[in-house]
């Protein structure tokens, strides 16, 4: 089938397919970047057990293979009596992965502050919030903007997962697997979809880049 | 810097007072009471939906199970291991390109790489599964989950190497010339191997996501860990308690696979 057949026969298809991606991404990077923020402050608070809770997350979250993920919140959960919509386990799973590789990518930020600025930062009666308000969190941050960048294409290259399930209306990987199976699209339906994550990608990897040239630290 | 150097952490707070140490105290009290409550419940929802019978975790009492798990898990290792080759193989030959003095060689690469690095690994298996058997290409079910996993590391680990390469210093280089040495043999005999030493970690790191990729092995019923699960759940009606110690195998590899990781990169002399 040549590219303009198919265009016209799934491109308003295509389109909501590769918004669908679009969305899932942001709202799961968004979701990742809080939850990451918050566990990466549980894993350096002075609270022991807290401490030790972020690190077991992280370590757990970031060696699951989302396909294990995935089965185990559709098919699995459902015998705790914990039932919740297709949409909802693809959520959590395109959220948690990518929250414990955003902590672990805010603590190496953290590790690149000097021992020093805390020491000054104390000298001058900042307490252990403010420390981290006003010291830690802001330059972590802005040192992990190319890590992020590369989170938010990881982020997106997760939520291929949704094609696993049923997922209304279907996103850029599921649609590739929906034309093979309604009508013979050939490589011109797998390429649509690869081009369209590769443009995503790259715009993405420009404008961290952009980001990162403004804001990160000389040192 | 790596990931396990935590002194940050404990110059964040000075050593604390007798009020703070108090205060400490009671908010660890608190916290380990919120966690065994979780912990509490957790267990709870297990025990009130029937999950604890043992009916659903006797089975791994037998030696059986743990043989047939065994077999799907070599499944496994012998999809990442030959992908992880394939994928080392491949990713070197881009980073040979993206290196090379030819401006066509180099943007070749340069796109191969962006392609394989923005494409998820599951739109690759659909093209060898879907689209690829309509041109005639039929792979056994091996290569079809082998190949598209190769193929979504190997802009990674052409990037990694380059990384690697990049990361060696130019006077060594320039040393090796003005000694009258080839392109050739300052490549592999002084540039490569420090490169390859220096991105070790970084490979291993690699090899945990090919192999998080190879569970999609069923997309294409290749028996690997995850396909032999599937079957113990048929045969023994027990689908939590099988997909739970599955996960926690896959968790437990990629764990030590990233212990070794970081261990190498703390030992390593270029670092």
């Amino acid at each position: 089938m040549s590219i303009l057949e198919l265009l016209s026969q799934f491109g308003d298809k295509y389109w909501l397919a590769l918004l669908t991606t679009w969305k899932l991404t942001t709202v799961s990077f968004i979701l990742a970047f809080l939850a990451g923020v918050v566990i990466t402050v549980m894993r350096i608070c002075p609270i022991k057990p807290l401490r030790n809770l972020g690190d077991f997350y992280v370590q757990i979250f970031r060696n699951i293979p989302g396909s294990a993920l995935l089965i185990l919140l559709v098919y699995a959960f459902p015998y705790l009596k914990m039932v919740w919509s297709y949409y909802t386990c693809v959520l959590i799973a395109t959220t948690i992965i990518p929250s414990a590789f955003c902590s672990e990518y805010l603590i190496a930020g953290i590790n690149t502050i000097e021992v020093g600025q805390i020491e000054a930062a104390r000298s001058l009666g900042m307490n252990f919030g403010k420390i981290i308000k006003n010291v830690v969190l802001p330059q972590a941050i802005r040192s992990s903007v190319l890590p992020m960048t590369n989170l938010l294409v990881a982020t997106m290259l997760t939520t291929a997962l949704a094609s696993q399930v049923p997922l209304k209306p279907t996103e850029l990987t599921g649609i590739v697997s929906y034309i093979n199976t309604h009508a013979v699209g050939g490589v011109t339906a797998f390429l649509i979809s690869a081009v369209m994550y590769c443009a995503t990608a790259v715009v993405i990897g420009q404008i961290g880049n952009l980001i990162d040239r403004k804001v990160r630290i000389m040192r | 810097m790596s990931l396990e150097n935590v002194s940050i952490r404990d110059v964040l707070y000075e050593a604390p007072g007798p009020k703070t140490r108090m205060k400490i105290r009671i908010a660890t009290a608190i916290s380990i009471v919120i966690m065994i409550g979780l912990l509490a419940v957790i267990v709870r929802q297990f025990y009130i939906t029937g999950q604890l019978k043992t009916k659903y975790w006797s089975f791994y009492g037998r030696v059986t199970t743990w043989l047939f798990l065994g077999k799907g898990l070599l499944g496994t290792l012998k999809v990442a291991v030959i992908s992880g080759v394939i994928a080392f193989l491949t990713g070197m030959l881009l980073m040979m390109g993206r290196i090379s003095k030819s401006k066509l060689l180099n943007g070749v690469s340069a796109v191969i790489i962006e392609f394989s690095r923005g494409v998820p690994t599951l739109l690759f298996i659909y093209f060898f599964f879907l689209v690829a058997p309509q041109f005639g290409l039929k792979l056994p079910a091996f290569w079809k989950i082998s190949v598209p996993v190769a193929l979504s590391a190997t802009g990674v680990v052409a990037e990694v190497l380059r990384s690697g390469v990049n990361a060696v210093p130019k006077g060594q280089t320039e040393a090796a010339f003005s000694l009258g040495m080839t392109n050739r043999s300052v490549f592999f005999k002084i540039v490569f191997p420090q490169a390859f030493m220096y991105v070790i970690p970084a490979l291993i790191a690699e090899i945990v996501i090919v192999l998080k990729d190879t569970t999609f092995a069923y997309v294409v019923n290749y028996s690997d860990l995850m396909q032999n699960s599937k079957v113990l759940i048929s045969n023994y009606d027990a689908l939590l308690s099988v997909y739970l110690v599955t996960a926690i195998i896959y968790i437990l590899i990629n764990y030590m696979l990233n212990r070794i990781s970081v261990k190498l990169a703390g030992k390593n002399p270029l670092f």
